[in-house]
C-alpha cells in the first residue's frame, strides 16, 4: 500500500512539474533593459504568453490567471510596467515606458521559440504597439497581439474629434481587439478599428458581452463580473483558440 | 481607503492635470464658446421621436449615461433634486440612455425614481454625434440651443453653485420673469 502511494505520489509530481502545476513566478530583467522586471511562469508547452498589465498595476486574478496558464502549460511572462519603471498609476505613465526596453522583451520572447502571444490592456497597448513598428513585418508576423480596451486616444475631448495616437508602421502584425461591451469606449470601436488598420495591421475584435473595463478587479463588479474575472485565463485561450493567428 | 479607490483618485486627479487648457469652473463645467449643439434625435421610453427643437426656448441639461455605470448612477437623484429645486422654471433635464435598450433602461428605473425624460440612444448615433468619450458626460444648452457648458464625470447637482450657474442661463431665457 505504502510503494503503491509512493508511485502515486511520484507520478504526480513528475507530471505536475512537467506540465507547471506547481507555477511559481521568477523576477526576471533583462539585460541592458534599463528597468523591465517580469514575473515568469514556466510551462513546458509550445506557447509563450506575454501579458502586459494596464497603467493601473497587476491584479491578484491577474497573477492567479498566469499561475492556471501555466498549469496548462502555457508559459507566461508577466509584466507591470508602473511598477518596474516606479511610474504612478496613470495613462500617461505608459507613455513613458521605453520603446527598447519593450522590443527587446519581445524578441527575448521570440528568441524562445515558441510561439509568442501578446496581451496588453488599456493604455499598456501603447509600449507594445510602439515596439512592434520597430521589428520588421517579418518579425511582427509571428506575434499575436490581443489588446483589451485599447487606450490610444491622443486627445478625447466632448464635442470635438477625438485625435488618436502615431502608431508607425505595423505591416504584418495581427491583432484582436478585445472590448467589453460596457464600456464608453464601445460606441467608437470602429473608428479605433480604422486607427489600427491604418497601421497596416491585419485585425479581428470581439465584443465581450455585460462585462465592464477592468471587470476582474472592480469594487462594484456585479455577479457576472466575478464570475468572470475567475476565468481570465479561460477567457484567453478561448479567444486565442479560436483566433486562426499562428496557425 | 481600498487600494483601487486610491489608484482611482490619482487617475481622476491626473487626468484633471492632464486636459489642456483646463481651466476651474464652477464644479468643474467647462465654459464652450456658444456654438449650436449637435442634433439628438432619440425616442423616449414611450417610443416617441423627440429632438432638440422639442425644448426650444428652455434651457437644457443633457446628460449621457448608462446604467452600468456606477457614477452615473450615483449622481442621478441628485439630478431628481435639482429638478425638484428648480420646478416651474424653464429647465429641462434629458438624460440620454448611452447604448441601451429600453429593456436595459426599464430594468434600471425602478431602482430610482427619476421624474425627468430619458431618451434611448441604442445605437449610440447621438453619443458619438456630441463626441461623448466617457460617462457621464452633460452638457448644458442655453434657450437658443447653443451648448454653453460641458462637464465630463459625476457632480451633485442640487448644490448652490450649480443652480447658479444654471440660473445665469434661465436670465438671459427671453419672456422669462423671475
Amino acid at each position: 500500500m505504502f510503494l503503491y502511494r509512493l508511485l502515486l505520489t511520484i507520478l504526480f509530481l513528475s507530471e505536475t512539474l512537467l506540465n507547471g502545476s506547481l507555477a511559481y513566478a521568477e523576477s526576471l530583467s533583462l539585460p541592458d533593459s534599463g528597468g523591465l522586471t517580469y514575473d515568469r511562469y514556466a510551462a513546458s508547452g509550445p506557447d509563450l504568453l506575454l501579458w502586459v498589465a494596464s497603467e493601473r498595476g497587476l491584479s491578484e486574478a491577474e497573477i492567479q490567471a498566469a499561475k492556471r496558464l501555466a498549469q496548462g502549460g502555457t508559459e507566461v511572462w508577466q509584466v507591470d510596467l508602473a511598477s518596474s519603471y516606479f511610474l504612478p498609476l496613470l495613462p500617461s505613465s505608459m507613455d513613458a515606458v521605453p520603446t527598447q526596453d519593450a522590443r527587446r522583451w519581445l524578441k527575448a520572447a521570440m528568441n524562445t521559440g515558441k510561439q509568442v502571444r501578446v496581451l496588453a490592456i488599456s493604455r499598456a497597448v501603447r509600449p507594445v504597439l510602439r515596439a512592434m513598428s520597430e521589428l520588421t513585418a517579418g518579425e511582427r508576423s509571428q506575434l499575436c497581439v490581443a489588446l483589451l480596451y485599447p487606450n490610444l486616444y491622443a486627445s478625447a475631448d466632448p464635442l470635438d474629434e477625438p485625435a488618436y495616437l502615431e502608431l508607425g508602421k505595423l505591416e504584418g502584425g495581427q491583432i484582436l481587439l478585445l472590448q467589453p461591451r460596457r464600456s464608453a469606449a464601445t460606441p467608437w470601436l470602429p473608428a479605433l478599428m480604422q486607427v489600427l488598420q491604418n497601421s497596416g495591421v491585419g485585425l479581428q475584435s470581439v465584443m465581450l458581452e455585460k462585462l465592464r473595463e477592468g471587470y476582474w478587479v472592480r469594487d462594484d463588479a456585479t455577479a457576472f463580473e466575478i464570475e468572470e474575472g475567475k476565468r481570465l485565463d479561460a477567457m484567453l485561450q478561448q479567444q486565442f483558440q479560436s483566433w486562426a493567428c499562428g496557425k | 481607503m481600498g487600494m483601487w479607490k486610491m489608484k482611482h483618485l490619482g487617475l481622476i486627479v491626473g487626468a484633471m492635470l492632464l486636459v489642456p487648457g483646463a481651466q476651474g469652473f464652477a464644479a468643474g463645467f467647462q465654459a464652450r464658446e456658444p456654438v449650436p449643439a449637435p442634433a439628438l434625435v432619440a425616442r423616449d421610453l414611450s417610443n416617441v421621436e423627440k429632438s432638440l427643437s422639442d425644448y426650444r426656448g428652455r434651457v437644457l441639461l443633457v446628460n449621457f449615461w448608462a446604467t452600468w455605470c456606477p457614477p452615473c448612477r450615483q449622481e442621478m437623484p441628485s439630478m431628481e433634486k435639482l429638478r425638484q429645486k428648480m420646478a416651474g422654471q424653464p429647465l429641462v433635464i434629458l438624460g440620454v440612455a448611452s447604448g441601451e435598450t429600453l429593456a436595459d433602461v426599464n430594468a434600471f428605473l425602478p431602482s430610482m425614481k427619476l421624474e425627468f425624460p430619458i431618451l434611448l440612444d441604442p445605437e449610440s448615433l447621438n453619443t458619438r454625434r456630441w463626441k461623448v468619450f466617457a460617462l457621464p458626460t452633460s452638457f448644458l444648452l442655453d434657450a437658443e440651443g447653443r451648448v454653453r457648458y460641458s462637464l465630463s464625470g459625476a457632480i451633485e447637482w442640487d448644490t448652490g453653485e450649480v443652480q447658479t450657474l444654471i440660473e445665469k442661463l434661465l436670465n438671459d431665457v427671453p419672456h422669462f420673469a423671475r
